[in-house]
């Protein structure tokens, strides 16, 4: 586990991630004069034309890449959020921000703004909350079996979304579905509904879907970070009577906390997207777009109903309000480094 | 109060807070408008303002 962010007193700087490879070669050469080195005389590392050209070429392909895929599409993005075009036709037509004001009349695109917020806050809760909680249970308690359990979480996570959105559907399926058929089991009958074309439930049931597909890869994780705290910090604070909960407070979350932070920036940021594939997977955003997300919805605009413009107004809002809430996020979330 | 009663305290308000967040956003989902959008947001935001009182004392 990373531990400090500052460096070492006496340290220099020369590994750090501006640092290049003549930096590197040059540090190696200048070695055997460590001592003076450290007596105070200072070495400025002498960068030769050709090792500069070497790096550049080797940035390049990637430099490229980034530009073609990432850098142009994204521009791309915020450049057709103001024309109306049907995505087809030669004729593009500059409407400024009238794309954005349609917005606000717009009354299935706030629906989809909903959804997302609530697939977002439902899912994110509870997918750490669980995560968390069977990491430190697998991690803490000598469960037998627990190799088993962690393989049968983590399956879904190896499982394309597309499979795993067919095997919900199956098993929300109305007659012959392992759910309503366990209830009528149960004799529950009341409790049967329409899984997936209910309105009210519709949502809930695609959020069940994200939380199996993404629990067991989280809960690994946090049980890689869990394994690295020392032993010794468990058993000085259980002679000192502390209970399972006051160490997993004290303790366990502190110490993994900087996985905390990353895990939950970048679940945020996908949550969006797997929300997206499964929708379009399991409901297509029906009944009656009660399950649409923004990114169905932006696709469902851009390339079903001809409106690329207004499409992609749709992913200027999907990007600032993703950055905006990873952002916070990660703002929240800052803290400096344990050393254990 | 004692150290330990206030700790307690403390920690049962911020779950009431969060559940509250949480329960916010869901009920706020049933009804689709601008004005029901930005109650759904403010949840969203008393959450991350919990996550941040939270941490803020470990900085």
């Amino acid at each position: 586990m990373t531990t400090l962010s500052t460096p070492p007193p006496g340290s220099t700087n020369r590994t750090s991630a501006s640092s290049d490879a003549s930096d590197v070669f040059e540090a190696s050469k200048q070695a055997p004069s460590a001592a003076s080195s450290r007596r105070g005389v200072a070495r400025v590392p002498v960068r030769r034309r050709g090792d500069t050209r070497f790096v550049l070429a080797c940035l390049l392909p990637a430099l490229v890449l980034f530009a073609v895929f990432m850098a142009v599409p994204t521009v791309n993005v915020f450049r057709m959020s103001l024309y109306t075009w049907s995505g087809f036709s030669p004729d593009m037509r500059f409407v400024g921000l009238d794309n954005f004001r349609r917005l606000f009349d717009d009354d299935q695109f706030v629906r989809a703004f909903q959804n997302t917020v609530a697939l977002l806050v439902v899912v994110t809760v509870v997918t750490m909350g669980m995560g968390l909680f069977l990491a430190a249970i697998m991690t803490r308690q000598r469960l037998r079996g627990r190799n088993l359990y962690r393989f049968v979480l983590y399956i879904p996570n190896v499982l394309s979304v597309v499979v795993i959105a067919a095997t919900f559907s199956a098993v929300y399926d109305q007659e012959n579905g392992l759910l309503n058929g366990a209830l009528r089991l149960l004799s529950l009958d009341g409790l049967q509904q329409v899984w997936l074309g209910n309105q009210k439930v519709v949502l809930y049931s695609v959020a069940i879907a994200m939380l199996w597909q993404s629990l067991g890869y989280y809960m690994v994780l946090y049980m890689a970070s869990m394994s690295s705290v020392p032993e010794e910090l468990y058993e000085a604070s259980a002679l000192d009577g502390a209970s399972a909960a006051r160490q997993f407070f004290a303790i366990t979350l502190p110490l993994i906390w900087q996985s905390l932070s990353t895990t939950l920036t970048f679940f945020i940021m996908s949550a969006v997207n797997l929300s997206f594939v499964l929708v379009r997977a399991m409901t297509g955003g029906g009944p009656d777009g009660s399950s649409e997300v923004l990114l169905s919805y932006m696709y469902k605009q851009a390339y079903t109903n001809s409106s690329y413009g207004y499409g992609m107004a749709i992913g200027v809002v999907i990007f600032a309000f993703s950055f905006l809430v990873s952002l916070l996020v990660s703002r929240a979330t800052r803290r400096e480094p344990l050393q254990f | 109060m004692k150290e330990s009663t206030r700790t307690a305290v403390l920690a049962a308000a911020r779950t009431l807070v969060a559940a509250a967040c949480v329960a916010l956003v869901v009920t706020a989902r049933t009804t689709v408008g601008w004005g029901h959008l930005l109650v759904m947001l403010a949840g969203l935001a008393g959450l991350l303002a919990l996550l941040a009182a939270y941490n803020r004392r470990f900085r």
